[in-house]
């Protein structure tokens, strides 16, 4: 549709499975699509009071189809995403405020690394190889999708699922991260990337009325796109700004920037493996 | 993935418009995909009873996040959809239990008609382009514009408050609940001995990746 770079928008929440998924894809899609991908650290807690919406998972048949579409859409999405044991507890009691803060001091001081921080915030909530096995061997994310198919030959789900599916390793003694306590907070940051002392002295932020109120002004926004759950992306395009909900709607996105769609995977990304 | 014929069900009432998305897709790919797609007429009112869920847009945000969606998808589903002015007294209040009886005893003594019956009922709730409004629906001409003679679709009339009918759709209805909607559509795939229901319109792409139609990109 011409040279000119269009505006994204993603407001996210790392309490939201779909918004790791959501946010995988538009990343991938960053460098093939011309947009700027702009992301926007929100409360989702914040979201649902606003617009009297409710967590889906508290409605039984919902939180139980979650649960299954989570685990196709790993394979589908190639994102190694897996609900946590006590999804209630993590999901409902514990929250996001201090984690989303933290990813809101990040994008104030350090936005180079938004990216990778709130990647390692979700490895920790949403995926259960991030300990164990996994990480004793001091794989990342990127290891994830860069690895040698012949390792995961034998770790392959029966079929219907095609064969050639990445599946990094479950082990029995992997359990989900926390991501209320410092500590938690601290650890996500230096697997992004940060030193001891930048990472240090985001967290020391987090309580900061600048930082504070950043984060209630992000959520805010989303509120007055009509954000009503997330993820939402928000594409500006051509002087209209379009709202899109959800992690499904990419397709749709790819056609309202005149964009091509390849998928949840794009081949750029396979292209080195 | 071999030459296999894989059963596809879609349960579906006509008072949803993502159902209506959902089996424009499914219709389309039924002869490109190696499927055998078997449409259900249901009730979501009972499946929103049954699972304590209520219809999205009773919240007022999502209700306008539904209605420019359907704009957008309009375009991009290639589906002559509108939201209805009326949309409450439409939707909420009528609801739909005679469209979907109707739609039963089409799917008992002519399945061969279901597909067009059904699409005629969906575009005279959710497509104003050719109807003004036409609550309550008109089934003689909706029969007839499927295809049906005036015989055949006056016989089926008489058929939508017999027991049997009756029982029909409560029975579909239930069979959805039990694969687990807590709304419509849902898209239940029997894959290798493998059983996977996919709620609404937006997740056709997992489907051609469950039924092997999609290849990892290497």
């Amino acid at each position: 549709m011409g040279p000119l770079l269009r505006t994204v928008e993603l407001f996210y929440d790392v309490l939201s499975p779909y918004s790791w998924l959501g946010f995988e894809v538009l990343c991938r899609y960053q460098n093939i699509w011309n947009i700027n991908l702009q992301l926007r650290p929100s409360l989702i807690g914040g979201i649902m009071k606003d617009s009297g919406n409710k967590p889906p998972g508290l409605l039984p048949r919902k939180g139980q189809y979650m649960a299954n579409d989570i685990k196709l859409l790993r394979h589908h999405f190639q994102i190694p995403i897996q609900f946590p044991k006590d999804f209630f507890s993590v999901i409902i009691e514990k929250g996001s405020l201090s984690a989303m803060r933290f990813l809101t001091a990040v994008s104030l001081e350090h936005p180079e690394m938004l990216e990778k921080a709130s990647r390692e915030l979700w490895m920790r909530v949403w995926s259960r190889v991030s300990v164990g096995l996994w990480e004793s061997s001091g794989r990342t994310f990127d290891d994830f999708l860069t690895f040698p198919r012949n390792v995961f030959r034998v770790m392959i789900l029966p079929s219907p699922l095609p064969q050639r599916i990445y599946c990094p390793p479950v082990t029995p003694l992997s359990f989900d991260e926390d991501i209320t306590q410092p500590q938690s907070i601290l650890a996500a940051a230096e697997k992004a990337g940060m030193s001891a002392e930048q990472a240090q002295g985001l967290l020391e932020k987090i309580s900061t009325p600048k930082v504070k109120n950043q984060l209630k002004e992000t959520t805010e926004a989303a509120c007055r796109y009509g954000a009503f759950g997330l993820p939402i992306t928000v594409a500006h395009v051509d002087g209209q700004t379009h709202m899109i909900f959800g992690s499904d709607r990419m397709e749709l996105l790819a056609f309202l920037l005149g964009e091509k769609w390849m998928g949840p995977v794009p081949p750029a990304v396979n292209a080195r493996l | 993935m071999g030459p296999l014929l894989r059963t596809v069900e879609l349960f579906y009432d006509v008072l949803s418009p993502y159902s209506w998305l959902g089996f424009e897709v499914l219709c389309r790919y039924q002869n490109i995909w190696n499927i055998n797609l078997q449409l259900r007429p249901s009730l979501i009112g009972g499946i929103m009873k049954d699972s304590g869920n209520k219809p999205p847009g009773l919240l007022p945000r999502k209700g306008q996040y539904m209605a420019n969606d359907i704009k957008l998808l309009r375009h991009h589903f290639q589906i002559p959809i509108q939201f209805p002015k009326d949309f409450f007294s439409v939707i909420i209040e009528k609801g739909s239990l005679s469209a979907m009886r109707f739609l039963t005893a089409v799917s008992l003594e002519h399945p061969e008609m279901l597909e067009k019956a059904s699409r005629e009922l969906w575009m005279r709730v959710w497509s104003r382009v050719k109807f003004s409004s036409e609550i309550p629906i008109q089934y003689h001409a909706a029969a007839e514009k499927a295809g049906m003679s005036a015989e055949q679709a006056q016989g089926l009339l008489e058929k939508i408050s017999t027991p049997k009918v009756k029982n029909q759709l409560k029975e579909t209805t239930e069979a959805a609940c039990r694969y687990g909607a807590f709304g419509l559509p849902i898209t239940v795939a029997h894959v290798d001995g493998q059983t996977h229901m996919i709620f609404g319109s937006d997740r056709m792409e997992l489907l051609a990746f469950l039924l092997g139609k999609l290849k990892i990109q290497h």
